[in-house]
């Protein structure tokens, strides 16, 4: 380590304590990586635990020029919370304190901190729950879900992150405290909450988070629907949605996939199926009634083999639970996964699990499928070994393919889990050069020392303005 | 590839430590991360520790061995891993390892309580005596803090009460006495008889009698462990059933079979005896008497994660007509951990205060702990938060 960065450690020492900075080689290493298998280099890691706090780091890191990676859980797909380059990581896992819950408007103010899942626990009481609910959101933080824009299985119905957050409290680059929205409905001028919503760190760090809290349904059913073939559910989700039935979610998950959650759960899935459909259906009784009889009757005309109704509570959470801990379950294959969420019109579903199909077949790697069928958003996950070179190179090809072959097909390349390291490179497939310039020139907007997150988002070489444009096409082997 | 294990000693394996995709879905459930907040006090992060010893990236000692001694060992992480980690078998391995490498200096003062002292019946028991003594005359409250917290409560009566044994047809359920369990709560060992009797069994003690071992394996002294597992096999074997009272014991010995799967001359014997392990609170003896009101009950790590106990604790209170009353705490370890508590007193002071808050706030006056580790920490907590709650084992309230 260089002697301005030890400098730097012992100045935010002597703000956080010795135990609320981590130097050390071994410590730093666990701080280089996240969910996904991006690998890179974290120079110091800090634990701060107000907005003072997080404004006073900030403010000692940008008159070191150090580059600045804000963390929640850890739970990202893309590299986001992986500083590339020996930056400093800004871990904001102790700060999960929740304010009172504003209950007249129905929202509260969380730090960013705060688990998702205990957000929904901690309301419950109230009648209330917060509405995304990402697969990992028993590990995910808040802070993580407003950085990626994050989704989750009831976004079809209730939207995403971006939907359920009314304003937030951020950290620039040099300590200024922003705080962008709040509880009034539609605040003045330009919408900068929701342009941080989904920015992954690259405006601010964000340090407060006003949350929509949405009333808990009093009616719910959920059902399992299981098909010989893959066209035939992806049919059944159309159909449902043709007729009018927004389900809360609708989710799929293909035969492999199948296989390796049953063996953790032991929910009694049909582990002989192609595909399985998840449905919940939610609202008042009559509304459940009605939603369920149209489940079921397109469900019947594509064929499906039995309809399995959750009959309690138990039943039900334990469904979810085969469908939230589907990622998890892949190492029961291979101890490595990598996946791209890209979405694609619902129309096209059968085409693009053929596609999919078809390219991990012929590279040769295992795909196992889960995702949200309804709203498009796939999540097609290549089991990999990464000491077998061979099987890695051959998964990015594949994993590559795909997202071309969604993209060709009108999709795009994230639905929820962001952009991050990992699909930086595809940004020129959905985006041309001007549009590009226009984002570098919004993120300048919020962050001129460009040392906020860099190398995230927006792909390399990307500047904003005048400034040359000839190396921002050049793409690299970014990830591993 | 040259790997930073010490040659020669049991280290993780490979692919047992490839069984992560580091999803962190572990996270919440890890007391030690929930306090710390830290990646370096998860389980995840424990693993990535361990792959970065194993890739030749890191040492055993220095941060490794600090980032392991700080693990409770609890195993919450296990039930909620969805690729079913062997985190449990991973961390022992990396104890294992950290204990071949700890200076000499450090190793005696653990070596002597676990291997030294738990290890022989007699230094066992003469250290029950001291406590004893020095509690009756309260000179114990000299002792460093962390002492105190993680000691038994002992008294001369306790130390002196007889065991009874019973005689009869039925088929013979040997009791484990064990270390902690024998001087600190003879209580228990006889409520546990009581239901065996009434369960139809012929309850007896082993001749001789002593720790099981586990104290030592969770510490990473494998042959001690190994040693004490051969001569409780050699004592116990005998019985149709081998009842421990105590949930860290019984759950190690059910993996008895494990540690000795590699000694020809006692793998099947250690195995035979693994399989006829129960847990006191599985014998379904019908209650001792009837019992009214609220029960809090505190799920041990080594019931709820290491043997999947937590229904029958339950089903025995309601069986004498009580009512079970869960903590509203996510059952999370109390920070007992067997001699966690010694040895990271804060860590362990943070999570055992947290857990008598949790037990302090369901307003029942019993709590039903069924492991003197956290029957020790539990009971402590709640005396320093001036509370009245007492803590008994389950067959403890219906005997």
């Amino acid at each position: 380590m260089t002697t301005a960065a030890t400098g730097l450690a012992d100045r935010l020492r002597e703000l956080l304590g010795p135990d609320r900075v981590l130097e050390g080689d071994l410590a730093r290493s666990l701080y280089s990586h996240d969910g996904s298998i991006v690998d890179g280099a974290c120079g110091l890691v800090v634990l701060p635990e107000t907005t003072g706090e997080v404004s006073a780091c900030m403010r000692v890191a940008h008159a070191a020029g150090v580059e600045v990676t804000p963390r929640g859980s850890g739970t990202g797909l893309t590299g986001g919370a992986v500083p590339l380059d020996g930056g400093l990581v800004v871990s904001l896992a102790r700060m999960r304190t929740m304010d009172e819950v504003d209950v007249a408007n129905s929202c509260v103010w969380v730090q960013p901190g705060v688990l998702n899942l205990d957000v929904s626990t901690a309301v419950a009481h109230l009648g209330l729950h917060y509405a995304p609910d990402p697969s990992s959101q028993q590990a995910c933080s808040i802070g993580g879900n407003v950085g990626t824009n994050a989704g989750g299985p009831h976004c079809l119905a209730y939207g995403v992150t971006v939907q359920h957050v009314m304003g937030v409290e951020m950290v620039r680059h040099d300590g200024e405290v922003v705080v962008l929205g709040g509880a009034a409905p539609d605040p003045p001028g330009y919408d900068l909450r929701g342009l941080v919503v989904g920015a992954e760190g690259t405006v601010g760090v964000v340090t407060r988070v006003l949350l929509r809290l949405t009333p808990l349904p009093p009616d719910v059913r959920t059902m399992l629907l299981d098909f010989t073939t893959v066209a035939d559910a992806s049919a059944v989700v159309q159909g449902v949605i043709a007729e009018g039935v927004i389900p809360a979610a609708l989710e799929m998950m293909d035969r492999n996939m199948t296989l390796a959650v049953e063996e953790f759960v032991h929910a009694g899935l049909p582990t002989d199926a192609a595909a399985l459909l998840l449905v919940e259906v939610d609202g008042t009784e009559a509304e459940v009634t009605t939603a369920t009889a149209v489940v079921e009757r397109v469900a019947r005309e594509h064929g499906v083999r039995t309809v399995r109704v959750a009959r309690d509570e138990d039943e039900r959470a334990l469904l979810w639970k085969a469908r939230k801990t589907a990622f998890g379950a892949v190492a029961r294959v291979k101890p490595s996964y990598y996946l791209h969420d890209c979405v694609v019109p619902r129309t096209k579903l059968v085409e693009i699990m053929e596609a999919i199909a078809e390219i991990t077949e012929r590279e040769g790697v295992m795909c196992l499928n889960v995702f949200h069928a309804g709203d498009g958003n796939l999540h097609p996950i290549i089991a990999l070994d990464r000491s077998d070179p061979d099987e890695t190179a051959r998964a990015m090809r594949a994993g590559d393919q795909i997202v071309r072959a969604c993209v060709a097909m009108g999709g795009t390349l994230s639905g929820e889990h962001g952009i991050g390291v990992e699909k930086r490179e595809y940004m020129p497939l959905v985006f041309d050069h001007d549009d590009l310039e226009a984002q570098a020139c919004v993120r300048r907007a919020f962050d001129p020392s460009g040392r906020m997150n860099p190398d995230k988002v927006l792909p390399t070489g990307t500047r904003c303005g005048e400034v040359g444009l000839a190396d921002a096409q050049v793409p690299e082997g970014t990830w591993i | 590839m040259s790997t930073g294990w010490t040659p020669g000693v049991p280290a993780p394996e490979r692919d047992d430590l490839n069984t992560c995709v580091q999803c962190g879905l572990c996270l919440p459930h890890c007391p030690t991360f929930r306090v710390t907040g830290l990646e370096t006090s998860s389980p995840r992060g424990r693993i990535a520790a361990m792959r970065a010893v194993q890739a030749g990236d890191a040492p055993v000692t220095g941060d490794f061995t600090r980032f392991t001694d700080e693990c409770l060992a609890c195993r919450a992480c296990e039930a909620a891993c969805p690729s079913s980690v062997p985190y449990g078998r991973l961390i022992e391995a990396a104890r294992v390892q950290v204990e071949a490498n700890r200076p000499a200096a450090e190793r005696t003062g653990r070596r002597l309580a676990i291997g030294g002292v738990m290890g022989h019946r007699r230094l066992t028991r003469l250290m029950g005596w001291g406590l004893a003594i020095t509690q009756a005359l309260r000179i114990d409250r000299l002792l460093p803090r962390r002492l105190r917290f993680a000691a038994p409560r002992v008294t001369v009566r306790g130390m002196r009460q007889p065991l009874a044994q019973s005689s009869g047809d039925g088929p013979v359920a040997m009791l484990l006495t064990g270390c902690v369990m024998d001087i600190a709560f003879r209580p228990v060992h006889q409520a546990t008889l009581d239901a065996l009797v009434r369960a139809g069994y012929r309850a007896v003690l082993p001749d001789g009698g002593g720790c099981c071992g586990a104290l030592a394996a969770h510490a990473g002294e494998r042959e001690s462990a190994r040693a004490l597992a051969r001569a409780r096999i050699a004592e116990m074997e005998q019985a149709d059933v081998i009842v421990a009272d105590s949930a860290g014991c019984s759950a190690h010995m059910r993996t008895y079979g494990h540690l000795l799967a590699d000694d020809p001359e006692w793998a099947a014997r250690a195995a035979a005896v693994a399989a006829k392990v129960r847990d006191a609170v599985e014998i379904d003896a019908p209650p001792g008497r009837p019992v009214e009101g609220r029960i809090a009950v505190h799920d041990a790590c080594h019931h709820l994660h290491a043997q999947g106990i937590g229904p029958e604790v339950r089903r025995t209170l309601r069986a004498a007509g009580a009512t079970p009353v869960d903590l509203g705490d996510g059952g999370r370890c109390c920070g007992a951990g067997g001699i966690y508590n010694v040895l990271e007193p804060e860590m362990a002071a943070t999570l055992g205060e947290q857990k008598a808050r949790a037990i302090i706030a369901t307003g029942a006056p019993v709590v039903a702990v069924a492991n003197p580790g956290c029957a020790i920490q539990i009971g402590n907590h709640l005396a320093a938060l001036g509370s009245d709650v007492r803590v008994r084992h389950p067959l403890e309230i219906v005997d």
